[in-house]
Order: structure tokens, then sequence, then C-alpha cells
């Protein structure tokens, strides 16, 4: 084989039912045509069958990719993409920051896959091309805080990990007489980098996440469940062969490039996506507020979701991923009169969880005051309700659990409440009322342990709604489930027409997405422009890096590609057509492994009723409904038209096998499609 | 205890490199420590470079700018009596100063094999991560008290049996490094991590963990401090994390180990006790 660069040519696959790993060396062609991460996460969804409809995600054949891209590595803001079959029964391709990406680079590989279940809890220890399955009995059970600085040290490189040689012959006699008794040997560097699942991945939570370094999360879709099910606990990984590049000093100068220019953005470098809360919720009114019932408060005094007041309440460092100079994480130690927060230590809150685990659970107003009253409280007050918003963060993370669908499922509960439809009796006697902590860290608690009521709400909020629907034979209740395509909403809303609009939701391939990208193209109804938007970001995802800094990248993202790899013909167009392979084999999956019959009715209607039934009661945007009241506009002219322009059928939204083969992936999913077209 | 005088001005031009005494090993020590005064930078290319030749005329245009002796009254980028200082509260572990120390001396010491690599093992800074806090790396130059173990020397140099670890004194030494007396490894008398390994642990044993090895030659690698314009203070980003400043001197009590530094910072920062 040619000698490779930016890539390594070879993805582990580890199979925990045989205790084997064998490695995969996909052709070069087929890095060219995905990339790596969330596109090359799709192809291998199809190549080996995962689409299958009865395969069950949370069963052992069920594919699990740990996967990165050509520049991933010693590219700054590097991240790694998770793709799996979700619990939730749709794609899941979700990214993570950090340092991990990079050291699976380093250690020589382009994605890790695993497939199969272990018979009892694992973790994959990586260090180069040594992979070894171990016990990970002594992590189990253990928050992912604990257990990551435990299997950190437990994978050391060769020459980390010596015995001790010195003897007392070597030093001098006054030096010998001091030295403490204990002989450490050589086992001080920490350089392994850790992926683990809390309590809630091991029991299998669908929203479960997978994180690393605390606080970095591959949020969405459940692929901590995936995980979980596989009793896989953590991969730890330590590379040192390091990354090979075609022209290091091209690809080099392009690097310093992107991180000079990230130097002088001090939106991130002063408070990262806390510096949107303002905007959101006063300027946009589109922030969560009580289940979205309200998108702003009308007090601007409301300002603990701002990234000023959060830093002086309480941020204490600036942490980046690898190579970044956005340094957007700001660790905490929360400080509260309330013991069952103080002193524990959190990140922020980011925007997301602001919104999902903040606002949302009507943590930010006095008692028994609604959002459109002026603010009552003091400064005092306001910290304290951030001191929640920190701690609810925190028991989200340390268990592994999304925020956002967590957020959503709480808020759901809280609605019910208020409205009457559930009361504590549902709930194993939690009386869960807005902004309410110690109710909503009970809740949690059980829905990470499945115990009681937290086995059915451990389905998501979607599960949820329909559960107690059922339940109380009230279909209404339907109506407060904030999720599209069956998973929760972010914290960012598509009423207010100054935030998302509607068709980003609808047709992101990756189920509610925020990152999914295209904003400016849905606003003015310009589909290629719409389209072009989506696949930047989906190949961003298969690069791997953060879309953080996007604008950085912007300019030297396809010469980067070609430094990395030496494909000196790699175009814009090329970039385009790995996003557009992405679509149309997640699109693919989810009417397959769904079985859908009419997509539109069945799959991509399936929004939250609130968008169309109930205007914006205050703010800016008063009156606002998304799409402007006319979802039969939406789904009826818009959605075909962008369907169409994806070379897609504009009934169904199926890929067209005309299509395909212009895409170059007619191969691996023409017979799929020719099942649904 | 080896004095190293403060001065923030350029070392005064040396016509002629100093004599050194011939070592036990009967090679000359200045043989690979050629003189190379700021005044005369650019004739000579030292030969501490692993088993390469030793003393090989320069090559017309090299890579690295050799320093212009300062004009009267300037201030030279190489200061002695200068230390590097950490503040890993101020890092945000993003691992350009790694990269960047890293990339200087593989570039340096392994040109070919590494011209189409970036890697971070021939770093001699390394950051840690610890989760929430960073753990800033690199050897602390721990010149350990007489008084206490008998010895004015760097511990890893204290127990190096072939006496590889040296102090290259002011004004000698590799092109580049000129203003302080810096660190360095014989890499011609280092046996390589296959052979030894006493360095890396006395100093993971009692101090830090500031030897490594590189992966090419398997030979013990220490921060120079560059010879006083240390790379990765250039390269770091955040204000306050790496700072190269007149400083105090006995480097002993600025070395952690790694997790027990990561320790004290969970406590400073965060009030919190954490076993790690
Ligand atoms: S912006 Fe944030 S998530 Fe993105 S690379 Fe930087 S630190 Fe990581
Ligand atoms: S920190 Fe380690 S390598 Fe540096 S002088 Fe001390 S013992 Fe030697
Ligand atoms: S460059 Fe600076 S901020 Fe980044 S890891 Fe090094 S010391 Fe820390």
């Amino acid at each position: 084989m040619a000698d490779l660069f930016g890539i390594t040519g070879k993805i582990a696959r580890v199979d925990l039912t045989t205790e084997t790993v064998t490695v995969i060396e996909p052709a070069e062609e087929i890095y060219r045509k995905y990339l790596g991460g969330s596109a090359m996460g799709a192809y291998f969804l199809f190549k080996e069958g995962i689409f299958d409809p009865k395969l069950d995600p949370l069963g052992p054949d069920n594919l699990l990719q740990f996967m990165i891209g050509p520049v991933t590595g010693a590219a700054p803001n590097a991240r790694i993409t998770l793709v799996t079959k979700s619990p939730y029964n749709i794609f899941c391709a979700s990214t993570c920051g950090g340092h991990f990406g990079s050291e699976l680079k380093y250690a020589g590989w382009d994605g890790i896959q695993v497939v199969g279940k272990a018979s009892k809890p694992v973790y994959l220890a990586v260090m180069d091309d040594t992979i070894e399955i171990r016990d990970a009995s002594h992590v189990w059970g253990k928050g992912v805080e604990e257990a990551e600085l435990i299997l950190k040290s437990e994978v050391l490189a060769e020459l980390e990990s010596r015995e001790g040689m010195i003897r007392d012959a070597d030093l001098n006699p006054e030096w010998a007489a001091l030295r403490p008794p204990k002989r450490l040997g050589m086992h001080a560097k920490r350089l392994a980098h850790v992926m683990a699942i809390g309590p809630g991945g091991e029991n299998q939570v669908w929203y479960s996440c997978v994180v690393t370094e605390g606080a970095r999360a591959a949020g969405r879709w459940g692929a901590g469940a995936v995980m979980g099910s596989k009793n896989l606990k953590a991969v730890v990984v330590r590379g040192t062969k390091g990354h090979k590049l075609a022209d290091k000093k091209t690809f080099l100068a392009l690097v310093s490039g992107i991180q000079k220019s990230e130097r002088g953005d001090y939106f991130w470098r002063s408070y990262g996506t806390a510096g949107i809360g303002a905007n959101s919720a006063y300027v946009e009114d589109a922030f969560p507020i009580r289940n979205w019932q309200w998108c702003s408060w009308a007090d601007p005094h409301v300002k603990a979701i701002t990234g000023p007041f959060m830093d002086q309440t309480s941020f204490v460092r600036k942490v980046s991923c690898y190579g970044c100079n956005l340094h957007c994480l700001y660790p905490v130690e929360v400080t509260s009169s309330d013991p069952l927060m103080d002193g524990t230590m959190s990140d922020m809150p980011d925007w997301e969880a602001m919104g999902m685990v903040g606002g949302n659970l009507g943590y930010m107003e006095m008692d028994g005051v609604d959002p459109d009253k002026p603010f009552t409280g003091s400064v005092k007050d306001q910290a304290e309700h951030l001191a929640k918003l920190q701690y609810t963060t925190f028991i989200h993370d340390d268990n592994s659990l999304d925020f956002i669908e967590g957020g959503a499922n709480i808020a759901l509960l809280m609605e019910l409440v208020q409205r009457g439809f559930i009361d504590s009796g549902d709930l194993d006697g939690i009386d869960l009322q807005w902004g309410d902590v110690h109710a909503v860290d009970e809740l949690v608690k059980k829905i990470c342990a499945r115990d009681g009521i937290g086995d059915k709400l451990a389905q998501g909020t979607y599960e949820t709604a329909r559960y107690f629907a059922e339940l109380k034979g009230k279909p209404e209740i339907m109506n407060y489930s904030m999720t599209a395509h069956h998973y929760g909403q972010p914290a960012h809303d598509v009423r207010s027409p100054a935030d998302k609009n509607a068709m980003e939701y609808v047709t992101v391939n990756r189920a509610c997405a925020h990152t999914g990208g295209g904003t400016a193209g849905f606003k003015t109804g310009d589909w290629a422009a719409a389209i072009a938007g989506q696949n930047v970001s989906a190949a961003q995802n298969s690069l791997v890096h953060c879309q953080f800094p996007a604008g950085h990248w912007a300019g030297s993202r396809i010469d980067l590609i070609k430094a990395a790899t030496g494909w000196s013909d790699f175009s814009d167009e090329d970039l385009q057509l790995v996003g557009a392979r992405e679509y149309a084999l997640s699109r693919l999956f989810e009417i397959h492994i769904r079985q859908l019959k009419d997509p539109k009715a069945e799959w991509d209607r399936q929004v939250p009723p609130r968008w169309f039934n109930d205007p914006l009661p205050t703010g800016s945007q008063k009156g606002a409904v998304a799409y402007e009241g006319k979802p039969d506009v939406l789904f009826n002219e818009a959605l075909p038209a962008y369907w169409k322009e994806r070379g897609w059928t504009e009934d169904k939204g199926v890929p067209t096998l005309d299509t395909l083969k212009k895409l170059g992936i007619d191969d691996v999913a023409g017979t799929v499609a020719s099942e649904h077209l | 205890m080896a004095e190293i005088k403060r001065r923030d001005e350029a070392p005064k031009p040396e016509k002629e490199p100093k004599k050194t005494e011939t070592s036990a090993s009967g090679v000359s020590r200045r043989e690979f420590l050629v003189g190379s005064g700021a005044g005369v930078a650019g004739l000579v290319i030292g030969g501490v470079i692993g088993n390469q030749v030793i003393g090989k005329p320069a090559a017309p245009a090299v890579e690295a700018p050799a320093a212009e002796a300062p004009a009267e009254g300037e201030v030279s980028l190489y200061k002695a009596g200068y230390n590097l200082v950490f503040d890993s509260v101020q890092c945000t572990g993003c691992m350009i100063c790694a990269e960047a120390c890293s990339e200087k001396y593989a570039t340096f010491l392994h040109p070919e094999e590494t011209a189409n690599v970036v890697s971070l093992e021939f770093a001699r800074i390394r950051p840690m991560r610890f989760q929430y806090v960073d753990v800033i790396n690199v050897c602390s130059y721990c010149n350990l008290y007489e008084w206490a173990e008998g010895s004015s020397e760097f511990p890893c140099e204290a127990v190096c049996p072939e006496d590889a670890i040296i102090t290259v004194p002011e004004g000698e030494g590799e092109e580049g490094y000129y203003g302080m007396g810096y660190k360095w490894v014989d890499r011609e008398k280092c046996l390589g991590i296959d052979k030894c390994w006493r360095c890396a642990e006395i100093c993971e044993d009692q101090f830090a963990s500031g030897m490594s090895f590189d992966p090419i030659d398997r030979k013990a690698q220490v921060c120079s401090r560059c010879g006083g314009d240390p790379e990765c203070v250039k390269a770091c980003p955040e204000p306050g994390a790496l700072t190269w400043v007149p400083a105090a001197r006995n480097g002993r009590y600025f070395a952690n180990h790694p997790s027990d530094y990561a320790e004290l910072l969970y406590r400073k920062i965060y009030n919190h006790v954490r076993e790690l």
C-alpha cells in the first residue's frame, strides 16, 4: 500500500463477545469519499448491516464506532464522532471534544469499532497498536469523574511504566539515607485520555452520553446506552506514534494561522457559549423557560444565564480541547447556601445547559413568580439560581446523561404537574415543582438507577409523554413533548424568527440537532445554500473538527485536508459530496430501520405541537409561531422543494438511484433505497 | 552550588571558544560543545545530535535564524539567571507548548525521520490533564541543596552513571543557544531507555516528571530552556501560563509529581480533596 498521510488506514474492530481485535483497512478511496467521523460511520452502518430493522440498538449486534478524520491529530479543535444505531432507533453521530480524538490518531488509528457484548464490565486499553480488553469491575458503578481519573493512571506507554532500578549505591550516602522508603518506579506520567460512561450509561438510560475530561460529552442520541449495553465502561487511549502528514510545513503554517485567528476571538475567549444567554433570552426571544411556555423574561435583571454573571460568580479556569485557543469550557466550584449543591465541581453552564437544565426547569425565577413578572430577588438569589443550574449540569454529566434530552424530559414532567395531568403519586412521591432542585436531584437518581418510575422515564421525553398519555387516557399530553423526531429540542427555538427556522430541525439528519447548519438558507428559502451549510457541517463532523471555530477554519479547511493527506485535487466540491453522502445514507438509514411507509406523515411531521399551537406569550417576538403558522407550507411545499434540491423524491424524501449513483454510493445503499422509492 | 548570575543582556561575543577539560571517556567535551557565542553564530553546527558527525561545518542556509549580537543598549532575547515559571491555573491544556517544543526538537535531532510527522513525544514540556485541572509538567531545574543530599547537582544528573546530563556553560554550546547555561543530555553518552532510566526514575520518585525519552533513539530528553529563549513560552497563548522571568533559583521547590500537583490544584482551585 502506498504511504498514507493524514489518515492511518487502520480501524480497530473489537468484538467483545469473542474477545478478539481485528484491523479493518479501508481503501484510500473510501477515505476520500467519507473522510472519517460521521460520514464514514454512516457508511459502516450500511456496510455492516446495522440498517437491519430487527437489529436491537441495545443488543450485542449493534456497532458502536469511535471515528476520527484525516486532520484529527495535529490539527487544532480536535473532536471525535461516535456513530451507532441510537436506542431511539434513529441515526446517532455525536461529537465530542477534548484530547481523546487526537490521542487516537497518535496511537495509529482512524477509529475504533466495537461489537458484541462483554460477559462482565470491561474497558478497552489502547496503547498504540496494542488493544487490550481489561476488567472494569473496579470502576463499574462509579461516576465518570472518578472512573476517568482511575483509568487514566492504568494505561501507560511502555517507556512510562518501568519498575525502579535505582539502588542506594547509585546515590551518595547522605542522599541514600534521606531517600523516602517508597520506591515508585516510573509511573508518574498521565498522558492517556479516556471516554467513559457513568451509571446512566451502565443502566442504559436511552439518553446517556459518553464523557471525557469530566464535562465534555458525545452528548446526544444515546451512545452511552449502547456502550452500557455492551458492558463497556470506557475506552482509554495513549498514542506515541504521531500524525503523519503529506506536507508538514504547510500543515503547520495553516494550523498556526487558525490558532492566531482564534486568539483574537474574544467572544469565545471570554465566556464560551455562555456569552449567548442574554441575547437569546432578551433579543431573540428564543430561550427555553418552563418547557418553552415562555422564551424570554419580562425583566432583563434575570442575568444568572449570562456569561459575565457566571464569570463574576464562579468561573475559575478555562479549558481547551487539543490545540484550541478558544477554550470554551469554564470549570466552576458551586457556591451555595444549600449543602446539596455547595462545593460541587461542575462547569459553566454552557449554552445548552443554561437553557435546558436552567430556564427550562424554572430555576431562574423567585418562588411563585411567573417569568412574565418582574424579578423580585437579589443578586444573591441569582447566584443561588446559577448554583442550581450548575449542580444539575453536574448530575447529568457525572452520570453520563445528555442534559438537553434530560432537561426536556424533566421539564415535560414539571409542566404535566403544573397542568394537573400528573402529581407526586405518579412520580414515586416526588413533588416536582418548577425550580425545585432537590426534586430534580431525586428524579435524576431514579432515572439513572432505573428505579421505580425512573425506569419509564429512562426512555426519554417522547416515551415519557406517551406513557402518561396512555396511562391517563389523555392524548393531549403529547402536546407538551418538546421533541422533534422523538428527541428533545435543544435550547434554540423556532417560533422566534430571530433564531432557528423550523425547517432546520425538520431536515437535519441527526434528530433535532442544533448544529446542523444552513440557518441562513432555511430562513430565506434558498435550499441550495441551506444544503451547502448542512453538508459543510456534516463534513466538519467527518474531519473531525469543532464547529465553534468554523469561521477560523473556513479559509484553510481544504488546504489543511490537502496538506494532511496529499490529495492535491481535493476541492470544496468533494467536501460538499462528503456531506451529501452522509445525508443520503442517514436518511435511508432512518427510513429503513423504522420501516416508514409514508415518511412525511410518520416521521418528518413529528415535531413539537407547541411550535404551531402556542404563540410566544411575551417578549420581542410576542405572538410568533413556527413557520409563520403555516405547517402545510412547511411540509407540503418547503420540504419537498428541499428534498428535490437534494436529489431525493418529493413525496417521501428518498434519495433516488440516480442521486446515489452520482454520489458514488449506489453500491452501499442502492438496494435499501429501491425498497422505499 | 554553581552560581548563575542574572544578566539581562547578551553575553559578550567570544572570539575563542572556551577550553574544557577532557572527560573520563577521553573525548574532549569541547568537541561537541562547540563554542558559539552570539558574535560568531553560524560558524559551526554543534555535534550533540545523536550519533551524527561532530562539529561539521554549517550549511550556508540554516533554518534557525542565528542571533545577531544586540546593538549597544538593546536587550537580548537570551537571558541568564532567568527561569521558566508556570502557572497551571492559567493553563488551558491546549498542548500548543508541547507541540511547539516537540516540533523544534524533532526537527533538530531527527529531521529526516520526522519530516512528515507531528508527534508530542519529542516534547520536553508535557502538560497533563487531570480532568478539571491541567498540570504543566516540565523540568524544574531542581539543583539540590548541598547540606541535604550532599550534592549541588540536578538529581537526575547526580544519578546518571554516564555523566550524560550536563550543564553547558554560559556562552557555549549549540547554535541558537547563547544566553544562559543550559541543561542538555549528551546523547552520545546516554545509555537509552532500554538500558537505564535512572534520571527519569529519580525525578518521578522524588521530584516531578521532567524526563522523557524520544521514540527514535530512545535517549533521554529534558528541557534545556532553549538556551534562554524558550519556544514554549513564545507559543503559549495564555497570558501568565508560561513566563520567562528573573526568578528564584532552586527549582526543587517548583517540582511536583504530576498527580500530587493535580491534587494541590484541586485544593487550591476547587477546595476539593481528591485522591489521584
Ligand atoms: S471551542 Fe471549545 S469545544 Fe471547540 S475545540 Fe475549543 S475548547 Fe473544544
Ligand atoms: S525536575 Fe526532574 S528532570 Fe528536572 S532537574 Fe528535577 S529531577 Fe531533574
Ligand atoms: S501552551 Fe500554555 S495554555 Fe497551552 S498547554 Fe501549554 S502552558 Fe498550557
